[in-house]
């Protein structure tokens, strides 16, 4: 009864930390899945809607990426961005954005995978079409584009659910720094083993709970859109 | 208007497409008949240069832009009927208009606001016949194009088609499992059969008197 007390006061209370928490997770995931997108869904509709040489060594290079653990895309950034690595200079170790950077390295492949597999399903058939009427070219992926809207947002909300719910390159790159880097996966594990399961569990339904504004947002935009 | 040279279309090492030579006369119309596989949409392929041949060549006195060719299975977008019409047409204030005359003329305009994904496999060939035909061609490449549609329909895209003919007395290539169909539309017939053209001829020739014991055998499965 005391756990839940807890919980309720911490829900529906004003502690700073855990608004922090909140903030830093959600510009962390907005911002990883918003780059990740832009990369990946051109990417994937190039690769999905054309036949090339090396096609599939670039598709089996992506699908390799989407196994990449989150500690060893976390190992890559750390190794970038200390201060003897490559972008040392930037300074960017145990911030907001090295987190972003190692997010959009894990989820930037899932996300070009997705698309070309949705795309690749009906390239022939659009692009006979497409020929057919005389659009060709770079001109053909507009309509790609356009014709794939609606899914695209589900692609995009699966990427941020893996960005929001990742712990393991965060952790790494972030290193959990209190009101810097703490995000709410990071928080639910060091809270667990300090024995704080009130906040833990607190993080963990307000995880739930963004997961379905999320969910229902994006559903009402893909009504919408399909509705046009 | 159009001359096929050594074509031959492998795929491993199954042949797809054999065709010494093939030519295709401006103000003509061309009906292909053959069986399932025989090679009808390869040779549209290969015309319309979605399908590079092993070897050979196809000559053109047209511009690229000039041919319109319709998938036996048209793609329609996720949009508005509409949308998937006036997609093709280029300015934007008479778009709108141009599609919905257009639309009428298959028979779609009170579809023309429904989302095309929605059309039943008749209506999406009418449709995918409309933006074809939405930008003027000099040749039309057509790809069973009453496969999927009812007599009514049939009736509807053979008229459109003999009217696109009459004004335009452009190149008219299509294929169809139904001699009949050939007879009606076509003013010469190509029979293919494994990749190789059998007998060509007028449709009055090539089904009265058939040469070759394949069209024989093939035509005596109709009754035209």
């Amino acid at each position: 009864m005391e756990l839940i007390n807890s919980v309720l006061n911490l829900l529906f209370g004003t502690d700073p930390e855990l608004r922090q928490i909140i903030s830093i997770t959600l510009q962390m995931s907005f911002f990883s899945t918003l780059f990740s997108s832009l990369i990946g869904i051109p990417a994937g509709v190039l690769v999905g809607a054309n036949e090339f040489r090396g096609k599939a060594v670039l598709s089996r290079i992506i699908n390799t990426l989407l196994g990449l653990p989150p500690v060893v895309a976390g190992l890559l950034v750390l190794l970038l961005l200390s201060r003897s690595g490559p972008l040392g200079n930037f300074r960017l170790l145990y911030t907001v954005e090295a987190m972003v950077i190692a997010q959009v390295l894990l989820i930037t492949p899932f996300i070009t995978a997705m698309t070309a597999n949705l795309v690749g399903v009906n390239a022939t058939a659009i692009n006979e079409t497409l020929v057919g009427v005389g659009i060709r070219g770079t001109k053909r992926l507009k309509y790609f584009l356009l014709d794939f809207r609606v899914p695209f947002i589900s692609i995009i909300l699966a990427g941020f659910g893996r960005s929001i719910a990742e712990v393991g390159a965060v952790q790494m790159v972030g290193g959990n720094v209190q009101y810097k880097t703490r995000v709410m996966t990071t928080a639910i594990m060091m809270q667990t083993n300090m024995g704080r399961f009130d906040f833990a569990i607190a993080l963990g339904l307000i995880l739930l709970l963004i997961s379905l504004v999320v969910n229902t947002v994006a559903n009402q935009i893909q009504k919408a859109a399909q509705g046009d | 208007m159009i001359e096929l040279k050594d074509i031959l279309v492998k795929a491993k090492d199954r042949l797809i497409l054999d065709v010494p030579s093939l030519r295709f006369e401006k103000g003509k119309r061309y009906g292909i008949i053959g069986e399932n596989g025989s090679g009808k949409t390869t040779l549209l392929r290969v015309l319309m240069g979605t399908v590079q041949p092993s070897q050979g060549s196809v000559g053109f006195q047209t511009k690229n832009d000039n041919i319109g060719y319709l998938p036996q299975s048209p793609y329609v977008f996720s949009f508005s009927v509409k949308r998937n019409v006036s997609m093709v047409l280029e300015d934007s204030q008479s778009r709108g208009r141009l599609a919905r005359d257009v639309l009428k003329k298959v028979g779609l305009e009170n579809l023309a606001d429904s989302r095309g994904n929605r059309l039943s496999g008749g209506e999406r060939q009418r449709l995918g016949l409309a933006r074809v035909l939405a930008v003027p061609k000099e040749v039309l490449l057509l790809d069973e194009p009453t496969s999927a549609t009812d007599i009514r329909g049939t009736d509807i895209v053979e008229a459109l088609l003999q009217e696109w003919f009459e004004k335009t007395k452009g190149l008219l290539i299509f294929t169809t499992h139904a001699p009949a169909q050939a007879l009606r539309m076509a003013d010469e017939v190509i029979f293919l059969e494994e990749g190789k053209v059998v007998e060509t001829g007028s449709p009055q020739t090539l089904f009265n008197q058939p040469q070759e014991p394949q069209t024989q055998a093939f035509l005596s499965h109709w009754i035209i």
